[in-house]
């Protein structure tokens, strides 16, 4: 009996091959795009889960609150760990990381920096899953000077793997040989930090310090099996209280109490390791991370797609099966039971079901590399992934194969087959009410897609071309100028001679990625939380606001002629509003020295710049205070030339007779774009599932106007015969369709702009949402839509009516 | 073998019953050959379809091979049907997708004959038919006498006792007809099989045993030959 439905089901597919082939790729098309969000949001998922002990594992977070400003920081005070470990039996172990900013790694003569360095007490081993392929893990971390690296940089360095009991040579502030101790697998991708050289704790000069009011350390908690992280958690305040409330009275000379009933506090929170990647975006990250936010976007998308092309197969094969409604009467007249017959719809779409998927699993195979490359990833398959990979494309199957094939199984099988053999039920096409909903679903989906794609590329593009209150273009970034030492200053007058440039600054605080600080401001001499100011500190030198092109609203900039500027600050818009001056030039505020009995150095206002953006436009302005200071993290050359290749060539030949250090450079337009990268990889990704969306959808709608057209062959004809024209019977077939596109567009638009306005808010620089977007969104659909049908409606339409007629 | 008492059936349109059967009564012994005429829309095709059990009547008592057919279950029904009643049509409606073989053996695999028992039966029709030739043909590919002939190989592969036929030589030359005709009346004298068909052609009438004449719904005369 099998054999015989298979056989039918086979030869009916091939009989009708313009179907069957817009049915198999659509579906393939969906499932396909489908798959690669999958990927996506898998790899997502499954950030740090590479430890063993990934649900035991816990970050520190501090929460500090001083007056009005409030900071989220994803590192702790240096003796936490130690102390947590110490004091409560549930912490099985703890460890602490730092990064290396600056650790120079001697290769030959060359001297490279390593961006990816920290220092980690010994425990890190017993707390993350680092295997070692060479030197003993217990041990390795235990003395200063002693360095764990991956397989990469053993290759990297020494051209080989076992590497133990070899020196490394570093430069930058640890300045001396340091021994590899072991040889650790290379970290994987899918962790939130990484992690090339792991120095000794122990080779760090501050790694003792018992300071409880810095934080400078991320720190890892590995509790105990069964322990709550909550009752530790509960227990933080009373023990932040008992360490840091000595030292606050010492060096702010406060009691705790007192802090507290300011408003201020400090707290501390544990987050799981898991939620690291996903969900956290503090200050003091060991890495970038990615945005929760997205992978609910890209599932939805997944989920969309798969709905339209389901709903197209669905729709196909419904619209199809009505041809064979004959077949069916015929069937049951020669004794089937209508079991038989629902088994052998739900057989035939499962058949075209797997050949689908195949075709989608090969598709997305294919894909993959293409994939990785705009969204930034670098998934790859393995036969890990076949362990989930292989029973979901078995459960998809089943599942739309049996979704697909449900409706013509119970609606066809049910005929009556002495009318369908009569001919009385001809499966009348409009009847098909659940075809007109599917229809319109699917255009809601698409429409809804087009609008949030014009929203999310409006805004980029208005953050793109915003006024940023200072100019980056033109702008290039110098690196590592502090490899210049002492020249640094005479290499940044002799480029400023260099024709081409107009101006340049040493600073390494610029308004892109770069180095942050922050301190404390009072607006007396006296250290009350109440009246102070917690900014972003930056030093800066006298061309800093002349170079960026920063707008002074008030007073001046620093000027090199003013000796008494060294004890000047000029302030942004933001900082004076917090401040409560309305004008601040010639206001004079304090920094404490710390400790106890602390001394108040005054500084003057001097002058306030206009707000512009430094960190990403999703976040508000922060105060901001510049002070005149030596920086040489990097100097920035305002440049005026076409013939950028040459003044670089230039400005590298002056570096070279300066430094032997490796010459970097980059453009500050092209740093501030990389702020946005994962915005741009989100919108180009949208662009391109939202395209594919939209073509499942078409394809889905050019077979159900074939079909309809096909359904009414000999409608046209005899509406040929008596005297109707091609446009006519071409308007005639399009309308219907064209209603469902419209009624889309009145559902989708309101959708669109709920949601689309939810995305915004996220913006503190946003735009609103045009009207004209939805204009475009619904023109577009009705466009691509009548392209569609048109072309089945007017070639139904130009067919010789004679031949239809004849057929029947 | 099958028993009409009082069969009515009509169609409801708007307010007033359209009555397309009224009140027919109607007793058929094993093998007679019965001809059904009368003009268009005169309810052949309806009476033939509620003998066949595809149709059920509105009122009226159903007894066949001693079975209460109206008071039967869907399944029953199905299941009597399956065993002792073949069908033939006018349009053939052959299966397009499947071979003529195959079209042949469908009625054996729904009632769930074995394979080999399959391959047996089709094989001995196929012979009998003189169409082993054109076994792997597809229905397109068949004059439609041929077709026909197929449709009632189809019909009698499970060994039926009755065989319904609605104008089965409608689409048919007279050639064709004739030779339908001398085929049926060899299956019901030689092999027994009861026959009721419809026809519009008197000569292809007087094949059988009785002709009995309809108008509107009602029998007009009855005639044993
Ligand atoms: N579903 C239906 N609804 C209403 N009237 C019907 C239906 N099916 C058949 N009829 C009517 O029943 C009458 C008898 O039809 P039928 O038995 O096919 O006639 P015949 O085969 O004698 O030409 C016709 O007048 C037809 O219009
Ligand atoms: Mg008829």
């Amino acid at each position: 009996m099998i054999k015989n439905y298979i056989k039918t089901a086979f030869r009916s597919l091939q009989k009708n091959k313009g179907f069957t082939t817009i049915n198999v790729l659509g579906l393939a098309l969906g499932l396909a795009t489908c798959l690669l969000i999958v990927f996506y949001v898998v790899d997502e998922l499954s950030y740090d889960k590479y430890n063993v002990n990934a649900s035991r594992i816990y970050r520190v977070n501090e929460d500090l609150k001083l007056g009005d400003n409030k900071v989220q920081y994803a590192v702790c005070m240096a003796p936490l760990a130690q102390t947590l470990k110490n004091d409560f039996p549930d912490v099985e172990n703890a460890v602490r990381l730092k990064k290396i900013g600056d650790m120079h790694v001697t290769k030959g003569t060359e001297s490279i920096l390593e961006d990816n360095a920290l220092f980690a007490d010994p425990s890190v081993f017993d707390v993350f899953t680092l295997p070692a392929i060479y030197g003993d893990e217990k041990t390795a971390l235990t003395e200063p000077n002693t360095v764990v690296i991956t397989e990469e940089m053993a290759k990297k360095y020494f051209g080989k793997l076992n590497v133990v009991g070899e020196n490394l040579i570093i430069d930058g502030n640890l300045q001396k040989p340091i021994k590899v101790t072991a040889v650790i697998k290379n970290i994987p991708e899918q962790s939130h930090f990484h992690v090339d050289f792991l120095v000794s704790m122990a080779s760090n000069p501050e790694g003792h310090s018992t300071e409880w009011l810095r934080s400078d350390y991320n720190t890892y908690v590995l509790m105990r099996k069964g322990a709550d992280y909550k009752r530790l958690e509960a227990q933080f305040p009373q023990f932040l209280r008992k360490y840091s409330g000595g030292q606050m009275q010492q060096e702010l000379n406060m009691s705790y109490d007192t802090f507290e009933k300011n408003g201020s506090y400090f707290r501390l929170n544990m987050m799981p390791l898991t939620d690291i990647h996903l969900h956290s975006n503090l200050t003091g990250e060991l890495g970038t991370n990615g945005n929760v936010e997205y992978v609910y976007i890209f599932s939805a998308i997944a989920i969309f797609i798969l709905l339209i092309a389901c709903v197209n197969f669905m729709n196909l094969s419904t619209a199809r099966s009505a041809n064979r409604a004959r077949e069916v009467g015929v069937r049951k007249v020669l004794g089937s039971a209508r079991k038989h017959l629902m088994f052998q719809f739900l057989a035939e779409s499962t058949m075209v079901t797997f050949i689908a998927v195949i075709i989608a699993l090969v598709t997305a195979m294919l894909a993959l590399p293409a994939f990785n490359h705009f969204a930034g990833k670098n998934i790859i398959v393995n036969s890990h992934t076949l362990t989930w990979l292989a029973p979901s494309a078995l459960i998809a199957i089943l599942l739309i194969g049996f979704l697909a094939g449900l409706y013509p199984a119970f609606f066809l099988s049910a005929f009556n087959p002495m009318q369908v053999l009569k001919g009385k039920i001809s499966a009348g096409f409009k009847g098909g009410a659940l075809r007109s909903f599917l229809v319109v679903l699917q255009f809601s989906i698409s429409i809804f897609l087009i609008i949030g794609t014009l929203v999310i590329y409006n805004q980029l593009h208005y953050i793109q071309n915003r006024d940023l209150g200072y100019n980056r273009n033109q702008v290039l970034i110098i690196q590592h100028a502090f490899e210049l030492g002492d020249h640094a200053k005479t290499f940044k007058q002799e480029i400023k001679q260099l024709p081409g440039v107009t101006n340049a600054t040493l600073s390494g605080y610029l308004p892109v990625k770069s180095t942050r600080g922050t301190g404390i401001f009072y607006k007396e001499a006296v250290a009350d939380p109440k009246k102070s100011l917690f900014p972003q500190i930056w030093s800066v030198d006298e061309d800093y606001i002349s170079t960026l092109a920063m707008k002074i609203k008030a007073g001046r900039d620093f000027s090199a002629q003013m000796p008494s500027d060294s004890n000047a600050i000029v302030i942004n818009e933001t900082a004076a509003k917090f401040l409560g001056f309305t004008d601040p030039v010639n206001k004079v505020v304090y920094r404490s020295s710390g400790g106890p009995n602390p001394t108040y150095k005054p500084y003057t206002i001097i002058g306030m710049v206009k707000d512009f953006n430094f960190s990403s436009l999703r976040d508000n302005i922060s105060p901001v205070v510049m002070q005149l200071n030596t920086d040489n993290s990097s100097l920035s050359i305002k440049v005026n030339t076409a013939n950028i290749p040459a003044l670089l060539s230039q400005i590298e030949n002056r570096w070279k007779d300066f430094t032997p250090a490796h010459f970097q450079y980059s453009f500050m337009d092209q740093d501030f774009d990389a702020m946005y990268r994962s915005e741009q990889r989100i919108g180009t990704i949208f662009i391109a599932f939202t395209t594919l969306a939209i073509v499942i959808a078409c394809l889905g709608l050019f077979g159900l106007a074939a079909y309809a057209a096909e359904q009414r062959t000999k409608e046209i004809g005899i509406r040929k015969v008596l005297g109707a024209s091609i446009a006519t019977i071409a308007g005639m077939l399009s309308l219907d369709f064209i209603k469902l596109v419209c009624i889309s567009i009145l559902i989708a638009s309101p959708i669109a702009w709920y949601l689309m306005q939810k995305w915004l808010q996220d913006f503190a620089y946003r735009i609103g949402i045009a009207w004209w977007v939805f204009a475009i969104a619904g023109v577009a659909a009705l466009f691509i839509a009548f392209i569609t049908i048109s072309f089945q409606s007017i070639k139904a339409a130009i067919a010789n009516p004679v031949n239809s007629l004849r057929s029947e | 073998m099958l028993s009409l008492q009082h069969i009515s059936k009509f169609y409801q349109v708007g307010g007033t019953r359209n009555f397309v059967i009224n009140d027919i009564s109607l007793e058929v012994e094993a093998g007679e050959f019965i001809s059904i005429m009368g003009p268009s829309g005169s309810g052949k095709s309806t009476l033939l379809n509620i003998i066949g059990m595809l149709d059920e009547p509105s009122s009226g008592y159903h007894y066949f091979a001693g079975e209460t057919v109206h008071q039967l279950k869907d399944k029953q029904r199905s299941a009597l049907y399956k065993k002792y009643i073949g069908f033939v049509f006018q349009a053939y409606h052959l299966i397009d997708e499947l071979t003529v073989y195959e079209n042949i053996e469908t009625p054996l695999i729904y009632q769930d004959f074995k394979s080999t028992e399959r391959k047996a039966m089709v094989a001995d029709m196929l012979d009998r038919f003189q169409i082993v030739g054109k076994k792997d043909l597809f229905p397109a590919q068949l004059s439609g006498g041929q077709q026909q002939l197929v449709g009632i190989a189809r019909a009698l592969i499970a060994g039926p006792k009755l065989l319904l036929a609605d104008e089965p030589t409608g689409n048919l030359n007279s050639k064709q007809g004739e030779e339908i005709m001398q085929l049926f009346k060899k299956l019901n004298k030689e092999d027994g099989v009861t026959i009721i068909q419809v026809t519009h052609s008197e000569k292809n009438a007087e094949y059988g045993s009785r002709i009995i004449n309809l108008l509107d719904g009602r029998i007009e005369s009855s005639k044993q030959l």
